[in-house]
């Protein structure tokens, strides 16, 4: 049986082919289109996962949509019915999408993948629960979910139980944990949907005592939390339910000053607002799981929704509930909901027993070496051959040692947001300069925000305070724990400013030569641990292709691609060169 | 040839474009008059019998989780889009 998981018209459009309840194909609309965050109707996700199993769409037993449509476009009349006239603009502005196609996702489907079988709907909290419930190492878990905003919930929590999930409460829109911190976000100047992840990078540099931060307590009349972890926000200091604008005039007065302009210099009032919001939202999570174990007595914990991305929350999670163990969806944002209703149709609604666990990340389309060799001769470009595996492993290990960026393209594409293993770009952590180096060559990065480190999961407690054993999230970059103290300088490349690092631990049954690489360059460095960044150029995704890894080294400073069993030197092809930062942007 | 080619290729693209915007504006429009007749009036009806449509009024309760209950449903409901 195959069925068909789609997620799209809100951002991170996705698609997901299950084959007899086995995830086969999963990945972003965005790695074919080039547009980050991509909310248009996944056509070129589908058609790869078609293609990946060699099947058309005739084949395709059900089709799943991520939500209830009508209960969305419901929630959106009653923002303009309450906050009337005031709404008039994003009525304006909105209705169009919704009337031509958020609201007509049937016809669309079966329009543009010429289908003839009917769709089915599932709840979008219950797609992110069952995104990581159905495909979580736990027969029996407690689960919690929580986004900015689904049809009207905006955070759940229950319990899973072999094939089934029951999301017992639920917090409403316009309360959402995941909108306070998007409002603080568009406050500080960065891009709302994209940029919290710099917002929590952002916060070990301010004032991370409670008693000491003012915009902490400043921020405690902006939601009322229970010891049950239930929260409420006050909304007059919000506009996000009628404009799209976040905070008020009012929030804006609490915090002493204007919405802060794109670009803008950052300063330690941005970096204590950023500590203030962190904080809170820790606070809230953690109650909320305290009371979700005191609800479930189960100690296995999975997240989704956009919150479970927060790594540094997720890190503390383990020392501070009564939870034992921790799974949490890679792609835990809206993106990842084409993987839960595809298992939630298979596994709950057919009663079909659980036979697939997430293991790795590995979902997305691949090349073989004569598609790669087929490229690189088709546009003259100068490469070498390795000899085998082995001399991959150690020239690759050497030339990262000798301080050169590595792109590293191989395999099965990553599900999710984070590049782990497949398309990286891979440097050394032991080079005090690093980091600025990859800035200047690659990234271009704001300079408060560290490089993740990779470690062999056998190596991680050596260098980590990690819990233990170390839970499998790990795996997909998504815990931040504390670099140990003697280790601080001798890995400034991925070390924080807080002494903490968002590490990615690798399994070498999950990629081997990627294991085998780390490994042998801690044999030249006595450190086995590398830098991994997302290998794209910035304001774009990751790459996808041949073709979109190539153009990022040419227009990056990046000194060599291995790509598959080839080697690109830069300097080899200069007629190709361009800088991608002058069309680069966030 | 060519040139007319050319014309007649500008000119088609700018009559889209021009058609775009008439499109947008006439959108706009009739958008506006559903707001206002549409949703002013329903709006008042509902000041009127005080109903609310969104819980952003700020009181305090022993807890603010809502009861969802929400479980595995016979196949047919999962068809709908509400």
């Amino acid at each position: 049986m195959y069925v068909l998981g789609i997620s799209c018209f809100y951002h991170d459009s996705s698609a997901c082919l299950l084959k007899d309840g086995k995830i086969v194909a999963a990945v972003e609309e965005e790695r074919f289109s080039r547009k980050k965050h991509d909310n248009s109707f996944p056509i070129n996700a589908i058609n790869y996962c078609l293609d990946s199993q060699k099947i058309n769409i005739d084949k395709i037993d059900h089709i799943g949509f991520y939500e209830k449509p009508f209960l969305k476009f419901e929630r959106i009349l009653y923002q303009h019915l309450e906050m009337f006239p005031l709404s008039l603009k994003t009525f304006v502005a909105s209705m169009p999408s919704w009337l031509n196609e958020k609201i007509r996702v049937v016809k669309i489907i079966k329009k543009q993948l010429k289908y003839k079988g009917d769709v089915m709907f599932i709840e979008h909290h219950m797609a992110h629960a069952a995104s990581s419930f159905l495909v979580c190492p736990f027969e029996k878990a407690a689960i919690l979910t929580v986004d900015g905003v689904g049809e009207w919930a905006t955070t759940t929590y229950g319990l899973g139980n072999k094939s089934n999930i029951h999301l017992m409460k639920e917090i409403k829109f316009p309360h959402s944990l995941g909108l306070l911190y998007s409002t603080i976000t568009a406050y500080l100047g960065f891009s709302v949907n994209n940029s919290e992840y710099k917002v929590m990078g952002l916060s070990p540099y301010g004032q991370m005592n409670k008693e000491k931060n003012k915009y902490y307590r400043k921020l405690q009349k902006v939601i009322d939390i229970k010891e049950d972890g239930s929260y409420k926000l006050d909304m007059s200091y919000f506009t996000y339910h009628y404009k799209d604008r976040m905070p008020s005039k009012k929030l804006c007065d609490l915090l002493e000053g204007p919405i802060y302009k794109r670009d803008s210099k950052v300063t330690q009032k941005h970096k204590d607002i950023a500590a203030a919001v962190q904080l809170i939202t820790e606070d809230t999570i953690m109650k909320m799981l305290t009371h979700l174990y005191n609800e479930t007595k189960c100690q296995n914990l999975v997240m989704a929704g956009g919150v479970a991305l927060n790594s540094v929350c997720n890190g503390k999670i383990l020392k501070n509930t009564p939870f034992k163990k921790i799974w949490i969806q890679p792609n835990a944002s809206d993106g990842g909901t084409s993987i839960g209703v595809a298992c939630y149709i298979y596994n709950t609604i057919f009663k079909k027993k659980r036979n697939y666990i997430m293991t790795n990340a590995f979902l997305g389309p691949e090349y073989s070496d004569k598609e790669t060799k087929d490229f690189l001769d088709k546009n003259k470009i100068k490469y070498t051959s390795f000899k085998d595996e082995k001399d991959l492993v150690k020239t690759t290990a050497k030339l990262i040692y000798d301080n050169n960026v590595i792109g590293w393209f191989r395999g099965r594409m990553e599900w999710g947001p984070r590049a782990l293993g497949s398309r990286s770009i891979l440097s050394d952590p032991t080079n005090p300069n690093m980091q600025e180096i990859l800035n200047s060559k690659v990234k271009h990065r704001e300079k408060f925000r560290p490089f993740a480190p990779v470690v062999c999961e056998d190596d991680a407690l050596e260098y980590f305070d990690c819990d233990k054993p170390v839970p499998e999230p790990t795996d997909y970059m998504l815990m931040v724990y504390p670099v140990f103290k003697k280790w601080h300088k001798k890995i400034p490349s991925v070390t924080h400013v807080d002494g903490s690092g968002r590490l990615q631990t690798i399994r070498r049954s999950q990629n081997e030569l990627y294991y085998d690489v780390i490994k042998e360059f801690g044999k030249h460095s006595k450190i086995p641990i590398l830098i991994n960044t997302s290998f794209n150029i910035r304001g774009e995704p990751i790459v996808c292709t041949p073709f979109d890894a190539y153009k990022c080294m040419m227009g990056t400073g990046i000194d060599y691609l291995v790509m598959n069993k080839y080697l690109v030197k830069r300097e080899d092809n200069p007629q190709d060169m361009w800088d991608c930062e002058k069309y680069a942007r966030d | 040839m060519n040139k007319i080619n050319a014309f007649l290729k500008e000119f088609k693209t700018g009559l889209g474009l021009f058609g775009q915007n008439i499109a947008l504006f006439v959108n706009s429009f009739l958008l506006f008059v559903v707001y206002l007749t549409g949703v002013g009036f329903t709006w008042i009806f509902a000041k009127l019998v005080g109903k609310c449509f969104l819980d952003i009024k700020h009181e305090k309760t022993n807890t603010y989780w809502d009861d969802l209950n929400l479980k595995t449903k016979p196949e047919k409901e999962y068809y709908r889009q509400f």
